[in-house]
């Protein structure tokens, strides 16, 4: 009924291979891209500033990951590396008084640059070895950020984002931050909508499903796991360096260590691989889960007046994640993007159900 | 170069060497026979030497009572964590179970101390803390200990893959379908080899909990028990054995040298080095058999 | 279908529960965001748990004249992102203060709370430099520096030597991150000045294996030994500095090392460890006495009675001790309610505070947040730490230049 696809007829070839098919799909986009530009103005600043803001920037890093992770099968243990090395090649910039937009390409090559070298591991290995090489060099970039103090800031490490001004607006409010920030987001979203129709997009998929496959039809395996490496580093470097400038506002080592990787590979994987609505989904449940979870906790145990220390209550949300992990893993291995396919099958013939079949 | 100097780091670091060995025995056995990485071993480690804690100060039985008590829990729990989770991922894409074992990871991480409290606890085993000098090389009791007691597990689990049990599981680890058609039941070899890593896991975490102190930082023995594992070669005891050693020779002698020149702890660095080296150079490690898939 | 609504109702359940409430008539709030599933754990249990009963206390008295004070706990597990939103949602439940016990969550929440004029109290923990009140006009730490607990320490030396540490060797045992390297400007500084030999030696985080590094130690013969980690790596160093003949009465350590690292390593075995302490160690203390009688013996303690007057426990009874003082002179001076200035304003004016012995002398004003930087050296003598000196401190020049120096990088860093 929402669904209506009787009567929807593509009548060019651009129709027909246009990214939302269904109207109601168009609608449901329009209608959330307002709600994302309306937030300010909807949602208290609390909401605003760490739930919805950090989303959209940890959504914009998981899209980073999954175009490797999903569209290019590879793994990657190291993703808060390569955003570390976005966010502190970003801040770098801006201090030396290069803009803004100059220094979030900047980072963004740079972290690509570096990314390429976890890439050439891949050439030589791939799953379990890359994994295991990967998380390697996440703890060699770790120890390199912390033991140099021209990049960790010195005896307190910690750098300040200076002030920096977005396409000649100067960016100080909680607004205009979460404003570059669903800029920025937007962006990297419709380029991973459309990467699936391009040639690149497809030489990854043969890519992914058989690598010996792709080369006998002619695509260079070699080739474009580093350009998936290359890409996926870049989204990663321009998405770390958001984080470091619209969110923590300064960068330390610890922003970016091995557990933060590993919250970002259980974001694409809680999401679904290769799921743009995925990364969306992953990254809210990963991030917010154990925000979410903590207050839940807190306040039933408040609520109920529980004889439980408050060591006890603290551990629950952690156990709760890894529960969510394993859980998903083993009953739902695609992700919260197939259970929103499912609800989304169920409602394309809803009420008629029966026309399903 | 100071030869004493040299020698008492080599020493020392060999046996702390062996100490991670025993980590990455875990790893090992279970990689050699169902072909998964377990990055849960550190937290297994760190179960292992909880449990036994809270064996010996729940009854108040002395400690050569207590760890038996503790292996057999673990052995049962290594198994129970194969029946419940891993082996409905048989089939799945590598990074979905490495994910699995991270998740694992992380629930024991949260599981252990909200059962048996945060603060730091005590595991004596009985080992003297005066200094020990061999000639003028100052040897640590623990790790002596420590590592004659790996050397020992090492051994056996050698001895074990002669006996008619360990030839099952070598079959399996050989090829899974084959081992199936002539009528190995491989779902058990599996399950066994998750035993008997947790029976690893307990003496590992007992150990390492008598040298710091028990509480969830046991589980970061992890990194340095893949770089034994790589190095050795994924599937090979005996590469375990050898790998632990230049593992841990590696890490202390470098530091030793190189620490006073940079002015920084080194050593982390050895561990990621070694993985990565190791796997660009012989992906297979030391031992294992040459079967990595490259492009 | 219904898995997902239930789900969804779930999440939603969690939102509406976690939303702020109304802001509550003469309720004063304090957030405290701590670390319990991380890398601070060694400490958090004790510590908020020192905290909870002092406030029950100062609830069970009638609260800050007259003002009841609501403490509310929550868990960071050390991620800068989870102190932010518990920053965020504290701000909007109207807390006076906040304390986050965590060195990087702490500075992901202090340009935050500068911008927004909300008191942080970072005792014992977070930016040494905040110390400048004209730079963070709103972080307290109130407490030693680890730069202070540095120049105390080697104060103590010095007097154990008569004065004279000319060509004696002082070695720094440190953890390797920022935290362990913080202080060594002040030993280098200070051996210009006194003429010891420093030399430092670095083990890596977290530090559970740490035999190479002593080894470098031993050779170096040391004639002081200083510890400089925190948590599970300190009983590993105390041990291995047994273990490599280090005269044990010859060891120091930073404010992090308390009885249950000693029982770790064996009581007895380290009878004469020396550590720097920054609050009252036991139950003696009059206001820890205090709680016991009216709090803990009437069931009212928010944990095990037996962690009363630990190290850590204390030191969380002092940080709400602090802020307690800060609000009664607040409130005194200038009335109801509470605001975050007005606090700023009464922590500035506590002068010469001691909470009935659990503290040195006490004295914030609005330069210098650091209080004194005085504190003590306290031994341990087989069952429990005995203070070896008065509250003391010493050089605190160079202290003060760094904390200077650090800031003025700080404010140059155009935050």
């Amino acid at each position: 009924m929402f669904y209506r696809l009787a009567g929807v007829r593509h009548t060019s070839y651009a129709a027909d291979r246009a990214l939302w098919p269904v109207p109601v799909d168009r609608w449901q986009i329009r209608a959330l891209l307002a709600l994302a530009v309306g937030a300010p103005f909807l949602l208290p600043d609390l909401y605003l500033t760490s739930y919805l803001l950090p989303w959209l920037v940890w959504s914009t890093a998981a899209l980073g990951l999954n175009l490797l992770m999903g569209w290019a099968g590879q793994i990657h243990l190291g993703y808060a590396a390569v955003m570390a090395i976005g966010a502190y090649g970003a801040i770098h910039a801006v201090r030396l008084g290069i803009p803004f937009e100059l220094a979030l390409l900047g980072s963004g090559l740079l972290s690509a640059a570096i990314g390429l070298v976890f890439g050439f591991a891949a050439l030589r290995v791939k799953g379990l070895y890359l994994a295991i090489s990967t998380l390697a060099m996440q703890y060699l970039v770790d120890w390199i950020i912390s033991h140099v103090p021209a990049i960790s800031g010195g005896s307190q490490a910690t750098l300040q984002a200076p002030a920096f001004r977005f396409l000649g607006v100067p960016v100080a409010g909680d607004w205009s931050r979460y404003y570059v920030a669903l800029a920025v987001c937007v962006l990297v979203t419709s380029f991973l909508l459309n990467v699936g129709r391009t040639s690149f997009g497809r030489a990854l998929a043969a890519v992914r499903e058989k690598d010996f496959a792709a080369a006998v039809i002619g695509v260079n395996a070699f080739y474009f796991k580093l350009m998936a490496f290359w890409c996926s580093s870049f989204l990663g470097g321009v998405s770390g360096a958001v984080l470091a400038f619209c969110y923590y506002r300064a960068v330390t080592p610890e922003q970016f260590n091995l557990d933060v990787s590993i919250q970002a590979v259980a974001m694409v994987i809680v999401g679904g691989m290769g799921s743009v609505i995925g990364s969306y989904l992953g990254a809210a449940l990963v991030l917010l889960a154990p925000i979410v979870l903590n207050n839940l906790v807190g306040a039933f145990a408040r609520a109920a007046a529980l004889p439980l220390h408050q060591e006890v209550l603290s551990h629950i949300p952690l156990i709760l994640y890894g529960v969510l992990i394993v859980g998903f893993l083993l009953f739902e291995p695609l992700g919260l993007a197939k259970v929103y396919a499912n609800i989304r099958n169920y409602f394309l013939v809803w009420p008629f159900r029966h026309a399903r079949h | 170069m100071d030869v004493v100097y040299f020698i008492e780091l080599a020493v020392n670091g060999a046996l702390v060497g062996l100490m991670y060995a025993l980590v990455a025995l875990g790893i090992v056995l279970v990689f050699k026979s169902s072909g998964v990485a377990n990055l849960a071993q550190g937290a297994l480690a760190m179960v292992g030497a909880y449990v036994v804690w809270w064996l010996g100060s729940a009854t108040g039985a002395p400690l050569w009572a207590v760890i038996p008590l503790g292996v057999i829990a673990m052995f049962f729990f290594g198994r129970g964590l194969e029946r419940v989770a891993l082996r409905r991922m048989v089939g799945q894409p590598v990074i979905m179970i490495i994910m699995l074992t991270l998740g694992l990871e992380i629930l024991l991480r949260g599981l252990a101390p909200a059962l048996w409290g945060t603060l730091l606890k005590r595991m004596d085993i009985g080992i003297s803390q005066q200094p020990l000098f061999l000639g003028d090389i100052l040897v640590n009791r623990a790790y002596l200990v420590g590592g004659a007691v790996a050397l020992v597990l090492i051994a056996l689990s050698l001895l074990f893959f002669n006996s008619r049990q360990g030839v099952v599981l070598r079959a399996v680890s050989d090829d899974q379908i084959a081992a199936w058609a002539v009528g190995i039941r491989v779902e058990r070899a599996i399950s066994l080899s998750w035993g008997f890593a947790g029976i690893a896991a307990t003496a590992a975490g007992v150990l390492w909990g008598s040298v710091q102190g028990i509480d969830w930082t046991l589980s970061l023995l992890l990194i340095k028990a893949l770089a034994v594992a790589i190095l050795g070669g994924l599937d090979s005891i005996a590469g375990v054995l050898v790998a632990g050693i230049a593992v841990g020779v590696l890490e202390s002698v470098i530091p030793g040298y190189v620490d006073p020149l940079v002015g920084g702890g080194t050593r982390d660095v050895v561990a990621s080095a070694v993985i990565l080296l190791t796997i660009l150079v012989r992906p297979f490690g030391l031992f294992g058999r040459e079967q990595i898939e490259r492009i | 279908m219904k898995k997902v609504l239930a789900t969804l109702t779930f999440l939603a359940a969690g939102l509406a529960a976690a939303s702020p409430g109304a802001a509550q008539d003469k309720t004063i709030k304090v957030g405290t965001a701590l670390d319990f599933t991380a890398v601070y754990t060694f400490l958090t249990a004790e510590y908020s748990q020192g905290q909870r009963d002092y406030i029950a206390l100062l609830n069970a008295r009638g609260g800050i004249k007259g003002h009841p004070v609501d403490i509310m706990v929550v868990d960071t597990g050390n991620q800068p992102q989870r102190g932010i939103e518990a920053y965020e949602r504290f701000k909007s439940e109207g807390a006076v203060l906040v304390d986050f016990l965590s060195t990087p969550v702490s500075r992901a929440v202090v340009p935050r709370a500068l911008n927004d004029g909300i008191n942080v109290l970072t005792m014992f923990h977070g930016r040494s430099d905040a110390a400048d009140g004209t730079v963070f006009p709103t972080i307290f730490p109130a407490s030693p520096s680890y730069w202070a607990q540095a120049t105390a320490i080697i104060k103590y030396i010095e007097e154990q030597e008569k004065g004279n540490l000319k060509d004696k060797k002082i070695a720094l045992v440190l953890i390797d991150s920022p935290f362990g390297r913080e202080p060594i400007p002040v030993f280098e500084e200070l051996s210009k000045r006194l003429g010891y030999k420093f030399s430092a030696f670095p083990y890596p985080s977290p530090g559970n294996e740490q035999s190479a590094t002593w080894t470098q130690v031993r050779r170096e013969r040391p004639d002081w030994t200083i510890i400089w980690g925190a948590g599970g790596g300190q009983p590993v160093s105390v041990r291995e500095a047994i273990r490599n003949g280090i005269p044990i009465d010859r060891l120091a350590s930073v404010i992090w090392l308390s009885e249950t690292d000693m029982n770790i390593v064996g009581a007895s075995q380290t009878k004469g460890a020396l550590r720097f302490e920054g609050v009252a160690y036991g139950k003696d203390v009059p206001l820890i006495a205090a709680i016991e009688k009216e709090v803990i013996a009437k069931g009212k303690g928010a944990g095990p009675a037996e962690r009363v007057g630990s190290t850590y426990y204390n030191i969380g009874v002092a940080t709400m001790a602090v802020f307690a003082e800060g609000a009664r002179l607040a409130l005194e001076k200038e009335g109801g309610p509470l605001t975050p200035a007005k606090l700023k304003r009464g922590l500035e004016s506590i002068k010469d505070y001691t909470a009935d012995g659990l503290l040195p002398p006490l004295t914030i004003t609005s330069e210098d947040h650091q209080g004194g930087g005085r504190g003590r050296i306290a031994a341990w003598d087989g069952a429990k730490w005995v203070p070896k000196t008065d509250w003391i401190a010493a050089h605190q020049d160079i202290v003060w230049n760094l904390i200077r120096q650090e800031s003025a990088k700080f404010k140059n860093s155009g935050n």
